[in-house]
This record gives structure tokens, sequence and C-alpha cells, in this order.
């Protein structure tokens, strides 16, 4: 067994722990694949192969209990198999499609299996024993990354040798037609994507950044950049709220709370929004985020109940069904904690409100920040990332990494003390003005001018068709790159939208994907 | 026109803002609950989660039958969501238009039995929901848009 394999199994692992690490994207290929190439000796294609394989799963995303092919596992192979045989990014995706799909079955088992240790956390929870609560959060936690790790490193144990002679007989042909079936591919990455965002009302914005990236060869960065002042000019013109007839007489009430001393210090604050990033570290399928948000809270709870039966009331309150997008968790946790306080201290307190503000909340801010987190910062973090490593550049991965987490990070951190100190006014204030509206609105503008520069910038379909005699031969890409430069990537991608929004299965998409383009390159149609 | 029929009792939350209201062009949203109707806080969170673009209404069980029904609104793409077989069942019978649900989110409490990843069926839901398919009403299972579609009475 060699030190390389063990390393790459530990890159699996990491990636799969990324439940403990506040989903901040650290799993994504373009992250995993450059740490492959690292251990294999071959960084750059790394890079590479961790790019191509991210615009093809861009349109993945996890909202919700609704769980995407396992790129991870699917990743790190298909990048280890492709660098260890030589063959580059086709043969990486021929083998992380079919092995994400597989993996993320086995995962899906384990979230299934996972509810059958609700019973064992209950029944600490009715000793009160917040310790052991926290250590089965934090064990079954591990089963993830540990069981993919060892599946990982058995695969490259036993399939390095046979995919390598496999892979060798390969000929040429059937490689160049994979090479251009990938190319084709990200065009399903970028039409899920658009089913996502796409309208109406806001595809001028889609045509803007395929412009500017067509024509104007702007990077994504810049157009990104753009976005945002589009973005912030248009929602300075936006109505004010006016909220339908909602009698405004509410101002009356005045502010006039009594002050209440806070028990909680900024150290339990801090440490609920640390803990708030291993929330889904033991997700499973019957209630979700659960476990997590009882771990999350522990702080808060050890410090305003002594009384181990109150203590034991407030876990058993927190294990009920909980799930929410982990961006957005602090604020929940911050606020139920204000109210576990209130709690604590005041007898008449109906401490069933604690649970329905939990439900009430968890699944409007899912829909907030899931939106805002996958539909806009991923997009532009990947597509600014993806254009960077394509072309080898390991600030790529980097910029990933920070374009997405500096928004996520700081947002989270402050949302935990935001709960806590304004509790559910801060919601109620945020319902009386626009900001929602506009933030909203600024985003999916902003994403959707990143998407529309992507076909341009990140898909590199042409063709070799000429017209003429060979010596006075016209090459119909010429003429077309003098009208609508990458009209064939804008085409293709309008082509998969149209499919998918009549209802189309991805895996069918994918299919006549890697059809047209190898029957493409075999036609000479396509290179 | 009502696009989508959604059982979900996490109602709107980031499956329904970010995947069906725009893969489905929906431009209104109801949310028909008679608890929710009255609760100014569930209100207000929901409006929070409204999807740019979208109208929100939040409306009883009768108030939405009545806006169903009402034909200044069928030119309106909208996504109904309520939160329990029960409920789906009542609007159902009052609103001749549905004849498709989606089962979206029914989260498992005690004596329920899970059927499907997202979806846990009670034993006082069965005789409804055979009622519903009896009525011919498709009842599937999708989580997201992209999910492909499982029947509900193929599972119980």
């Amino acid at each position: 067994m060699s030190v390389s394999f063990i390393l790459i199994a530990l890159i699996a692992m990491f990636g799969h722990s990324e439940d403990f690490l506040g989903t901040t994207l650290l799993s994504r290929p373009l992250v995993l694949g450059p740490l492959v190439g690292l251990v294999l000796g071959d960084l750059n294609q790394g890079i590479i192969i961790g790019a191509t394989l991210e615009l093809i799963f861009m349109g993945n995303i996890k909202v919700g209990a609704a769980i995407p092919p396992d790129v991870i596992t699917g990743g790190v192979l298909g990048t280890a198999f492709a660098i260890i045989s030589g063959k580059g990014p086709a043969i990486a995706l021929a083998i992380a499609i079919p092995v994400s799909i597989l993996a993320e079955m086995m995962i899906s088992a384990l979230f299934v299996l996972r509810a059958m240790l609700n019973k064992k956390f209950n029944q600490y929870a009715e000793e009160g024993n917040y310790k052991k609560i926290q250590w089965l959060h934090i064990l079954s936690g591990l089963i993830r990354p540990l069981l993919m790790g060892f599946i990982v490193l058995l695969a490259l144990q036993l399939g390095a040798n046979a995919m390598r002679s496999f892979l060798d007989m390969i000929p040429a042909w059937v490689q160049s037609g994979l090479q251009v079936a990938g190319n084709m591919l990200p065009a399903l990455g970028f039409a899920l994507l658009m089913n996502l965002m796409f309208n109406k009302k806001v595809a001028p914005y889609f045509f803007l950044g395929f412009i500017l990236a067509s024509y104007l060869k702007l990077p994504i960065i810049a157009i990104g950049g753009i976005g945002v002042i589009i973005a912030l000019i248009i929602t300075q013109y936006m109505p004010v709220n006016t909220n339908d007839d909602d009698d405004n007489n509410e101002t009356q009430e005045p502010d006039a709370e009594p002050e209440v001393i806070h028990r909680l210090t900024n150290r339990d604050i801090r440490n609920i929004f640390f803990r708030s990033l291993a929330l889904e570290a033991n997700f499973n399928f019957e209630t979700w985020q659960n476990t997590g948000f009882a771990f999350s809270i522990i702080p808060a709870l050890k410090r305003v109940y002594t009384d181990k039966k109150q203590m034991a009331e407030a876990l058993k309150r927190h294990l009920q069904l909980f799930n929410t997008s982990p961006y957005g968790s602090t604020l929940v946790l911050g606020i139920t904690a204000a109210m576990e306080e209130q709690n604590s201290r005041d007898t008449d307190f109906d401490a069933e409100s604690i649970s329905s503000v939990k439900l009430g909340l968890m699944g409007p801010l899912a829909g907030i920040f899931d939106s805002l987190f996958w539909g806009t910062f991923k997009v532009i973090a990947a597509g600014v990332g993806t254009s960077l490593a394509l072309k080898g550049n390991i600030m790529g991965p980097v910029i990933f990494i920070l374009i997405f987490n500096i928004p996520h990070l700081l947002l989270r951190y402050n949302l935990t003390f935001i709960g806590y100190n304004a509790g559910t006014k801060f919601l109620s204030n945020l319902a009386k003005s626009n900001v929602m509206d506009k933030l909203t609105t600024g985003a999916s503008i902003l994403g959707l001018m990143v998407v529309g520069a992507m076909p341009a910038t990140l898909m590199n379909i042409t063709t070799p068709i000429t017209i003429g005699s060979s010596k006075s031969a016209i090459t119909i890409q010429g003429i077309l790159d003098q009208i609508i430069p990458a009209v064939i990537p804008l085409g293709l991608t309008f082509l998969v939208y149209y499919f998918v929004k009549k209802g189309a299965k991805t895996a069918y998409l994918l299919l006549g994907l890697l059809v047209l383009g190898f029957v493409g390159s075999m036609i000479h149609l396509f290179a | 026109m009502i696009k989508l029929t959604r059982i979900d009792d996490r109602l709107l939350h980031g499956q329904v803002a970010f995947t069906w209201t725009p893969a489905l062009s929906a431009d209104c949203l109801i949310i028909a609950n008679d608890k929710v109707a009255k609760d100014e806080f569930l209100k207000m969170t929901l409006n929070l989660a409204k999807p740019a673009g979208t109208k929100l209404l939040i409306k009883s069980l009768k108030d939405a039958a009545g806006f169903l029904n009402d034909d200044k609104n069928k030119k309106l793409n909208i996504l109904l969501i309520i939160n329990s077989v029960t409920d789906a069942y009542t609007l159902a019978v009052d609103v001749p238009e549905i004849r498709s649900i989606n089962f979206g989110g029914l989260r498992s409490k005690e004596g329920s039995k899970l059927i499907s990843k997202a979806i846990a069926i009670a034993d006082d839901d069965i005789p409804v929901i055979k009622e519903l398919v009896n009525k011919g009403i498709e009842l599937e299972i999708r989580q997201v848009p992209t999910d492909s579609k499982q029947l509900v009475e193929s599972l119980i």
C-alpha cells in the first residue's frame, strides 16, 4: 500500500468532514483536486481537473434534505485515477460521475441508519447528560469521513492497477471524443443554475454578463464587480415597503422593554458560533440537524440551567427535529439562547414558545440563506475560481474559498450575537424595512450576470468546419467569432436549459450531452 | 393556474423558495393554513423568506379555496403550499383544479412511518390518501424539481 494512496484517502476524509467544518465548500472538487494533484506530484493537473469537475457539478447543490451526488468521493477518485494514468480531465469525469452517484447512495443509507441513534440521544437528554449527547454527536459524525475514507483507500488499492491497464486500452479517438464531451458537460451545470435563477424579469442581466464576457473578454471577477455596482444602483430605486394594508400603528409600541442583564458571556456566544460549524455532523433523515442544534446550544444551556431537571427538559426540547440553512443557523441559535435564558429566569415563561419560534424560523431562514449563499456567493466564487484554475492558477481554489467564506463566516458569526441581543425584534425590523427585497433582488442580478458570463468564459467548444477548398478555406468558427463569439456554448446552454425546463431528467441530459459531444467530435462537427 | 400543490410542513423554505419557485416560474405563493393565518409572528417570518419578484399570500383554508376558485386569479402562476395531508384533502375537495399533489416534506412524529427520505406518513393519513387516489388525484413525492416522481400509493 503506497503512502500516496493513504494520503489521498485522508484527503477524501477531510472532504467528508465538511459537516464539521461549517459547510465551507472545502469539500468541492476545485479544492480537493489540487490536493490530490499535490500528493501525486502533479499539482497543475490537479488544479485543472478540479476546475473541470467543479464546472460539471456546478448545478449540484445541497438544499434541505435533498442530497446531491457525492462529488467528494467521485471527485477524489476521478482526479486520482486520471493523474495516475496520465489521461487528463476527460477520464476524471468519466470516473467521477458514476462513482459520485454510487457514493451518494451509501451516504443516504448512512443518513437513514443514523436516525436509529435518536433513541440513544433522547435517553441521554432524559438524564440531563449533555456530555454524552456531545460525544455521540461527534462520534456519529465521524462515521462518514471514516467510512468514505476507507472506501476510497480500498478503491485505490484494489482498482489502481486494473484501472490503469483498462484506461491504457482506450483508443485515442475515444479519448478525444471524451474530451469534447467533457467540454460540453458544463452546459448542464449552467442550465441547472439558470433553472434556479433565470426568468423573464432578470433575463437582461444574464445577457449583459454574456456580452461582457464574449465580446469584451472581461474576466469573471470584473463582471462580478460590475454586477455588484448594477445591483446597488437598481436596488437604490426600489420602492420602500408599503406592506399592503398592514396597520402601521405598531409604531406606537414603545421600545421600553426593561433592560435585562445578559447572563451569557461573549465567550458563550462565540462558543455557540464555533459549535454551529458542526451543525450537520450527525445529519439524518428523521430529525435532520436536531443533534447538531442541541450540540450548538449546549454552552447557553450550561450557563443558565444549574438544575439537572431543567437541563433535561431543555435538551429534550432541542432534540426535536430541526433543519435550516447552516449559513443562517446561528441567528436561530442566538434567538433560542436568549429565550432559554428568559425561560430560566421567568417561571411564567412558556417553554413551548421556544420550540414554536425555532420551528417557525427554520424554514423561512433556510429560504433566505440558501438562496443567498448557493444562488449568489457560490456562483460567483465558483465562476471566478474555476476561470483561474482552468489555466492552472493555484489562486483559483484559494479565491474560491475566500469569496464564499469571508461573507459566510462574518455573517454567521455576527448573526449569533444579533440573534441573542436583538432576538425576534431584529426580524420584525427587517420585515418592516425593504432590506430583504433589496437583498434578494440585488443578489439575483449579480448571480445571473456571472452565470451569463460562464458559457463564454468557461466552456471551450468550437467547430472545425471549413468552407471552400483547402487553400482558401474559411473557418465557420472565424465567421461566428466575428458575429457572436461563444455562440456555440451559449446555444448549448440554452438547449439544455430548454430540456431542464421541460422536466427532462438530469441523468439523461448528461448522457445526451456526452453522446452529442462524442458523435460531434467523430464527425468533426465540434472540437 | 395552480402550477403545483405541495405538502410541506416547513411551508416556505429553501427548497420552495430557491428551487420550486423559479422552476415553475411561479409568481404567487399561497400558504393555506388556518393556524399560520392567525399567527402574526409566523406570517412575518414567512414574508421575510418571500423570493424576489413573487407575491406571498397567507390564507386560511377556506379563504384560499375561495381565492383559487375565483376566475380573476386564473392568470397567476400559483404555487400552493399546505402542511398536512388532511389540509390537502380539504382543498382538493373544494378546489376542482387540484389534480396532482406533490409530497415535499412531512417530518416524522410519534406513530408515523418514513416512506421516503423526507416523507413520514401517519396511520390516520392513509385513509385520506386512499380517498385522494380514488378521486383520481396524482400523489407524487419530489423534494426538488429535478427529483424523479415517486407515487405515494406505491410506498404505503
